[in-house]
């Protein structure tokens, strides 16, 4: 976005009327300025009994002037425009491609809808839930929304700085978050901590660490240690400038939220990412660029895709995103099927069956 | 192979087969092309594909709020420059009272139509210009931001990728007229600036009126964005005029249709002559007795057309595609995921968002994932198998699993390893080494 920053830059100037503005002409509300002193002083001429010929064939030639001065700065801030719009058109090369309706039927808008209206749930939007819900008239299923009701309670508390309601669900759900490692409780005295401390209520602090922080002492123990030597850094201003500066800061508390709606989703086993992020992420990370290139590619070919319901193309996503078990054969390059599994030989390597078959035929 | 669990029955040993050269090339190749660190690096040409529109639309309300102002400056300027050169001309007149008078007269009008235009420019600054240009500022600024991240796994990335799963939710729903919902998310997520609310809201109020049978509002849009209408050669313009005329047609004003016919449509002739005449045509057919061609011109259809021209013209001019954004994003994102695997019951992963009963129906809509590498998810641990933590199978029942789950496993009970699945129960070493490529 250089190239479109950079002219925008000399638009905004152009624009602002400041005295620093480096257009040819003077700036358009300057030249009005100029051109009203000069009539009033002309009215004030024949008013005066003092205006020869000269004075209306002065002002005439002003206004001519004045004319020609706020053209040449319009002309001017559209030619600025022009070059940021042609800044834009070089920056955006491939306009977005165009395709057929899509999601139209009543099935699919109804299962869109219901997505939405669970992502602004599941992300905590719940005034949002609640506007889209009733635009739309859907039915969510009652315990979703308790669920999330529940949700929603723990993390307004949690926004106004009360963590009893989200300890009361960690605690209960220890060995839940236990056995995924989370850190959530843990956090969440950590936090509680650091408000202690930066109400310089260092004591208060103390005595709160020296109760809740001995549980977490063999997951913890250094993040425990940092938390401890911000009390050498008291006041809090100090701590500010201090290595410990990190702990100050208001995401601290602020992550409690989204990382407290992750643990609680797990536990109902729901997914541990919102899938709408993930599916507009890879489809906006550059999944749509590779399918549309491939597209392009199979037209410019005239071929048609081999299977019209297979994408041409592997799209490839990260780690975090393959959820299934694939089998691509390295012999036939085939992704397996029921009726094509895939067979491990002797010597440990794996193929498909029709594969196989085929290398063990004499000859193959 | 669909399935994450990679059934033992389908897994055995081949009894005679001996390695072929075909197996080494594919040996050689082992682990070598997962592809597992594609996620990584940004790819930002894929991110800007979308981002096209999102600096379009503040471009044309820019230019927009430039052709207001150069209008106001043609009418009072010009004006002026008139009212200066008049007196000149009599400058050189015999002064008289009369004259004096007439001469203070006419700069005082001067003089209230310079200040009346300084006083709009400068309204049009305050309440179009200047916030047009913040608009095209935070919009640049918020794409030259995502340019300069190097990794997705940025928390930086991240918080953008928010925004703009927000951008995209306000802009499906004010394309679903669910405005309420899409004022509500720019408010609650602050990023008024960065969604298009009144573009729609102007679509819809232009909508409404064609609804309503009024081409008024339209064909203010209409010229408003003449000179980018007449570049792409949309022909908006003519059908609103055209529509017009079936208006009076079928009112059967006669005359008034045909001085409207010359003053609006004759213009047209050189890219719609057929219509035209027409038109013509059509003055001599009451809407009672109309037929075929005509029968369908005096159909009520042809406003909803209208309606629908509308929309695409402004969706043209904006560079905005006819699908809403996230369609466009769901449609790939989806088929980059989906596998046969996602609909079968035993196979189904609560993390897939093509598992999710209701995605899982969206994406009914798009194709499958290809894919010419294989991925082999260990079922114990949950992650994928590579070089570093090969797969291991039971040899009696075929069942793979990772090396990290099972010299976990190993460890914990005296190198002994059993399988969940079959039970087979062995010792590591008795474990065979799996080549998957």
């Amino acid at each position: 976005m250089d190239g479109p920053l950079k002219e925008l830059a000399k638009l905004e100037k152009l624009v602002s009327n400041s005295n620093t503005a480096k257009g040819k002409a003077p700036s358009v509300s300057d030249s009005l300025e100029a051109l009203l002193l000069s009539l009033k002083e002309a009215k004030e001429r024949v008013q005066g009994g003092t205006a020869s010929p000269e004075t209306y064939t002065s002002l005439a030639k002003t206004v001519e002037s004045t004319k020609k001065d706020v053209d040449d700065r319009q002309k001017e801030v559209y030619n600025s425009l022009a070059r940021y719009g042609k800044a834009l058109d070089k920056r955006f090369t491939a306009p977005l491609p165009s395709y057929p309706p899509m999601f139209t039927s009543s099935e699919s808008s109804a299962a869109l809808e219901r997505t939405i209206a669970q992502h602004f749930l599941r992300t905590g939007q719940f005034k949002t839930a609640e506007v889209f819900i009733e635009e739309s008239g859907i039915d969510i299923p009652p315990e979703m929304r308790e669920h999330f009701a529940d949700l929603h309670r723990i993390m307004s508390s949690l926004r106004q700085n009360a963590i009893a309601p989200a300890l009361e669900w960690t605690e209960a759900n220890r060995h839940f978050l236990h056995s995924r490692s989370s850190p959530l409780e843990f956090n969440l005295h950590r936090s509680q901590y650091m408000r202690l401390l930066l109400s310089s209520n260092h004591l208060a602090a103390l005595s709160y660490a020296r109760a809740n922080f001995q549980r977490f002492h063999d997951r913890h123990s250094a993040e425990i240690y940092r938390l401890m030597n911000c009390l050498a850094y008291m006041p809090p201003s100090r701590l500010q400038g201090s290595p410990y500066a990190d702990l100050t800061s208001p995401s601290l508390h602020a992550d409690l939220e989204p990382m407290f709606a992750k643990e609680y989703c797990a536990s109902l086993g729901m997914s541990r990412q919102v899938p709408l992020r993930v599916v507009g992420d890879i489809g906006g990370g550059g999944a749509l660029a590779r399918i549309e290139k491939g597209r392009k590619v199979m037209r410019e070919r005239k071929s048609e895709w081999s299977q019209a319901d297979e994408l041409p193309i592997e799209i490839q996503v990260g780690p975090e995103n393959r959820y299934h078990s694939i089998f691509a054969c390295p012999v036939s390059k085939e992704q397996s099927t029921e009726q094509n599994p895939p067979m491990m030989m002797a010597c440990g390597h794996v193929i498909t069956r029709d594969s196989l078959q085929k290398l063990s035929k004499p000859g193959g | 192979m669909s399935d994450p669990t990679w059934p033992a029955r389908r897994f055995r040993f081949s009894p005679a087969t001996t390695t072929t050269p075909h197996l080494d090339i594919a040996s050689a190749r082992t682990f070598t092309s997962t592809g597992a660190m594609a996620g990584n690096r940004l790819n930002v040409d894929g991110i800007m594909l979308f981002e096209q529109p999102f600096t379009r639309v503040p471009y044309e309300n820019f230019r927009k709020v430039f052709r207001t102002s150069q209008k106001q400056i043609e009418k009072e300027l010009g004006a002026v420059q008139i009212s200066a050169a008049d007196l000149a001309m009599k400058a050189h007149t015999p002064s008289t009272d009369k004259k004096m008078a007439n001469s203070v007269k006419a700069i005082d009008a001067m003089i209230s139509r310079v200040e009346n235009l300084k006083r709009k420019l400068s309204e049009l600054q305050e309440s179009s210009g200047s916030p047009t240009l913040t608009v095209m500022r935070e919009r640049s600024q918020h794409l030259a931001n995502v340019e300069a991240l190097q990794s997705e796994m940025d928390p930086e990335f991240s918080r953008w990728a928010d925004t703009r799963l927000d951008r995209w939710l306000v802009d499906w729903s004010l394309r679903m007229g669910k405005e309420r919902t899409a004022k509500q998310i720019a408010y609650d997520r602050g990023i008024e600036n960065l969604v298009d609310i009144e573009l729609f809201s102007d679509i819809r109020r232009i909508e409404d009126a064609l609804n309503r049978r009024s081409c008024t509002e339209a064909l203010a849009w209409c010229s408003e964005n003449k000179a980018a209408l007449r570049k792409l050669k949309n022909p908006l313009e003519f059908d609103l005029r055209f529509q017009e005329f079936i208006e009076l047609a079928r009112a059967r004003r006669k005359d008034d249709a045909i001085a409207y016919q010359k003053k609006f449509l004759i213009s047209w002739s050189e890219t719609h002559l057929p219509q035209i005449t027409q038109a013509s045509a059509l003055l001599a057919i009451p809407p009672e007795r109309a037929f075929g061609q005509y029968k369908r011109l005096y159909d009520a259809t042809r406003w909803t057309n209208l309606v629908q021209a509308f929309r695409l013209s402004v969706y043209n001019l904006s560079t905005l595609p006819t699908e809403p954004l996230l369609h466009l994003a769901m449609y790939a994102g989806l088929a980059s995921l989906k596998l046969p695997g996602c609909y079968d019951h035993a196979t189904k992963n609560p993390d897939c968002p093509v598992c999710d009963s209701s995605l899982g129906r969206l994406a009914a809509e798009v194709p499958y994932s290809h894919h010419v590498n294989s991925t082999i998810v260990c079922r114990m641990t949950g992650r994928i198998m590579d070089e570093n933590n090969s797969p291991l199978a039971f040899p009696a029942s075929g069942q793979i699993y990772s090396r990290e789950a099972l010299e976990d496993m190993a460890a914990k009970n005296n190198g002994v390893v059993t399988c969940p699945r079959s039970g087979e129960t062995i010792q590591f070493e008795e474990l065979r080494k799996v080549y998957v490529s």
